[in-house]
Formats: C-alpha cells, structure tokens, sequence
C-alpha cells in the first residue's frame, strides 16, 4: 500500500485501538474508521484491579470517549461483534464483511490460565475484562476467603483491593519476591512487605489443585497445605490474541511480528499487547504488554498511517497502584550497570554514566523527571542520585538551561 | 462580576512548579492549582477528572500538566484534556498579574454555592 489509506479497520478496542481512532482523527485523518470490539464498549482496564473494583464503578465510568463524542468523530464503533477472519475483508461473526485500505490488529491477550487440576472448576477466576472483575467482585464480600494465584501488578493490586473490602487472602508465588525485573530488588521487596502489614497471608509457591467437597472449596499448594477457598483468582500473565494474524498467514512469533513502523505485511498492522517489534537491527524485541507501550504503539501508528514522522519513543513507563501509595517505574532496572537506592522508596540504574532506570514509590516527579534525563542521555553522577537532596528535576533543568545557552 | 483574589506574590511559585489555593479562599468546588510555567501563570481545578490526584502535584512543561498519578495530560491555559485516561476536561480560572501580585478570577461555573 502507498500513500495515505481510505479507510482504516481496526480490531480491537482496547486501550490501542482506540487510541488509534483519535489520533487518526488528531492528524485530520478523513477517512473511514471502523474499530470492531468484542467488548459492549471501548474501556481501560487498569482501574479493574484498583478504584473501580473497589467503587463497584459502572462500564460507562471507565469507557475512553461517550458514543456521542466517537460519532461527533465520525468513528465507526461495532461492539460486541468478534471477528471470525481476515481472508477477504475483515469477516464478523454476524456475517458482515468490513474493508479497509489498513487493518489493524490491536487484539490485545487473554489472561494465562495455569495447569492445576480443577482450573476449570466455577470458583477459579482470572481478570482481564470489567466482566471478569464483576464475577470476582461477587465473592469479595467481607469475611470471605480469596486465594490470589501469582504476585505480579495484576495479583497485588487485586490483592490491595480485596483487602480494602475486607477480604482474607492469601497471596501465593513462586517467586518470593515478584516485580525485581522491573521495580529492582529493594523497592520489589517493599512492595511486596505490604501484603504481609496488610493481613495477607502471603506464601512463596504454586497451587496444585483446587477440589470441592460438599459445596466447600479447598485449595492445594505445593508444600502440601491446604486453604479454604471461596474463590481463587489467576494472575499468571497473558497470552497474545494472535489467532486471526495466524490464520491470515501473517507472521506470528510469541506475537504478531511487525516492524519497527507497526507493519506485519499486506496492509496489515498490529499495536498494543498483541504486536511484537522485529527491529531493523533483526533483533525480535520482547512483547511490551504496559498500558502507556499501547498507548504510543497507536500514537506512532496513527501518524504513519498518515505520512508523518513518528515522534522518538520514550522509555517504557509503568505505574501500579496498591494500599494507598502510587508506584511508577521507567526504563528498566536490571541487565548491564548498577542500581542506586536514594531511599527505601526510589531507586535508579546507571549503567556507564547513563541514567537507564528509576523507580519509586510515592514519588512520581522524580521519575517524571528520569524518563527525561533518560530520553535525553543527559550524563549524571551515582552521588547526585543517591542524595535524596539533590532534585532531579533541577538536574534535568540545569541540564536543559546549559544545553540552550 | 467575579470577585478577583490575590492568592500568591510573583516569586512564590517557582518555574515548573505549582501551589494549592484552598477552596476556602477561592469559593470554589475544588481547590484550584496554580501553575508557573515558564514565565507564565495559570490557573486550573486542582483535582484531576481521572481519579483522585492532585494537578498541583503533576510535571508542568510546555503549556502543559502531566498528571503525577496516572499521566493524564491537560492544557495549562484552558484545561482542556490531552491524553488518556483522563476524558474529561478541567476547570480554568483566569490569572492576572498586576506589578507583584498574582490573583485568581474563579470560574463562575465553579463557584461553590453559598
């Protein structure tokens, strides 16, 4: 395909797509926009484990744009409608066929479900959709028993949640301290010591099988315990969606593989949790499966579609929210370089004289200002950033003043 | 007519950074964050129309406030919504200089009801 498309079909309405649709509208985009979603609305997700499980919010509180504002856009919204295949236009499940000059893949995953027997049994949950989070907020209800399968930022802000309500839980991952990879060993091991002051049970391992006697649930763990269980809830990663990019013949590698300008072939395009980046460098990048990765997949997108240079990408940002403090972490905080702790709550990599990393808790300026030292490759010194009085942000500022001087 | 009420002194609020001025004093629903930004004042509701968050707290550059939560972006100068999660705009006030005072204009629509 050359030139700008007529007409865009996107499939998909997450977080990507529909980004996609309002930055295609953003860049004066005239043509047609289609967005198929499976999902009775376009909606984030984030708040599913945090805020509005605990505020029983309702599926309009947490949809991106009004129908209203989407038709003012002219954007095309088909929800509750699967796509079935690719092969000649974009086939739904009703029957209607939708063409577009691009179509673009912003499927998304679908949480991973872990091999214990029983998995399939009515009690065990996993959470990905604001219907999901209406099941297991059924058996939230204070006294109950809930066991949380896996620590990562779907577990643990669940588990924050559930505790808000009054929930016993117990906690259980392999790992004993979950998050390294991304939050580096200290402020993890915070992190994850708030369970525990919490009233969490909190235990390291995996859960073998869950059986019910008598309408009484019960959960094995591998060290041979027993829980009691009114619900178990899986948080265990997700799978990428890539069943339609497969059976149209795209290629699809843990992903489907687009190139660094979101093309997988035949005007086909995939963003979000689904794509996978092979680089220009022939490297196969790791999936980014976090909210605001999704967000500039469409953002660049949108302007390629339209002709235009996409702005340079900024660090990887990622933020969870659990008992009442923010977390926020860029960049990344492990592989070559050292990690520098400023304070139990803030923590960076420098890796020769680069800032390639920071993580905090409740402290979000100072990682505002990182992704900036970060993007700009301004050098700094480990002493400044262990000195809890020396702002980040004047470094940046300071920094900036003397490059425009 | 609006009241106009002197909320800060120039030089009270660095560059890039802002100050909260209590409802109490402004009458108005919200607190109102006032922001400095390269030479320039604004004025918005303080709390973010995502979820509970304080604008004041936010990263302020180039016209613009980042939420310090979850990153939702609005415009300085009229509170206009930039970036999700936010969808919803906030309020802005009308700031006036005048030699060393800085004094707010509060929107009439936020004015509380007395």
């Amino acid at each position: 395909m050359t030139g700008v498309p007529q007409s865009v079909v996107i499939v998909g309405g997450g977080l990507a797509g529909y980004t996609l649709a309002d930055a295609l509208r953003r860049h004066e985009f005239t043509g047609r926009i289609t967005v198929i979603e499976q999902e009775p609305a376009l909606y984030d997700r984030p708040p599913l484990t945090k805020a509005a499980f605990v505020s029983d919010a309702t599926l309009a509180e947490l949809e991106f744009s009004t129908p209203q504002q989407l038709r003012a856009q002219r954007v095309d919204v088909m929800c509750g409608r699967a796509v079935v295949s690719l092969d000649k236009g974009v086939l739904l499940d009703d029957g209607t066929v939708v063409r577009g000059d691009a179509v673009v893949l912003a499927t998304g995953g679908r949480p991973r479900m872990l091999p214990f027997r029983g998995n399939d049994a009515p009690i065990v949950h996993m959470l990905r959709t604001f219907s999901d989070a209406q099941r297991i907020k059924t058996a939230a209800r204070p006294g109950g028993r809930i066991l949380v399968v896996g620590a990562g930022l779907i577990g643990a802000e669940l588990t924050s949640s559930l505790r808000a309500l009054g929930v016993h839980v117990t906690l259980i991952d392999p790992v004993e301290v979950p998050l390294v990879p991304a939050a580096g060993e200290s402020v993890a091991r915070r992190l994850h010591e708030m369970h525990g002051e919490h009233g969490v049970d909190v235990r390291v391992g995996s859960i073998l099988e869950v059986a019910e006697r008598d309408g009484e649930y019960t959960a094995l763990l591998d060290d041979g315990s027993y829980v009691s269980v009114d619900a178990v809830v899986v948080g265990a990663g997700i799978v990428p969606n890539t069943e339609l990019a497969e059976s149209a013949g795209l290629t699809v590698d843990g992903g489907v593989v687009v190139d660094e300008r979101h093309s997988a072939g035949d005007g086909f395009y995939a963003i979000g949790d689904v794509a996978r980046v092979l680089g220009s460098d022939g490297v196969l990048r790791r999936r980014e499966e976090h909210w605001e990765a999704a967000q500039h997949d469409a953002e660049e997108l949108a302007a390629v579609l339209v002709g235009k240079e996409p702005a340079t990408r900024s660090a990887p940002w990622w933020w969870s929210d659990r008992y009442q403090v923010h977390v926020e972490g860029v960049g990344r905080m492990t592989g070559s370089g050292v990690t520098i702790l400023r304070s139990p709550h803030v923590a960076f990599h420098l890796d020769d004289g680069l800032l390639v990393g920071a993580v905090s808790i409740d402290d979000s300026q100072t990682v505002r200002a990182a992704r900036r030292i970060i993007d700009a490759r301004i050098p700094v010194d480990a002493a400044d950033l262990a000195d809890p009085s020396v702002s980040l942000r004047d470094l940046l500022r300071s920094s900036r003043a003397l490059a425009g001087s | 007519m609006a009241t106009r009420i002197q909320v800060a002194q120039v030089g009270d609020v660095p560059d890039g950074e802002a100050i909260v001025v209590s409802k109490a004093v402004t009458g108005t629903v919200d607190d109102i964050a006032l922001f400095h930004d390269a030479g320039e004042y604004f004025a918005l509701d303080n709390t973010c129309s995502h979820e509970l968050a304080s604008l004041a707290d936010g990263w302020i550059e180039r016209g613009v406030v980042e939420c310090p939560v979850h990153t939702g972006r609005f415009c300085l100068r009229d509170g206009k919504v930039l970036s999700a999660p936010a969808t919803e705009n906030v309020a802005a006030h009308v700031v006036e200089v005048e030699g060393d005072s800085i004094l707010i204009v509060p929107n009439v629509e936020r004015l509380a009801l007395s």
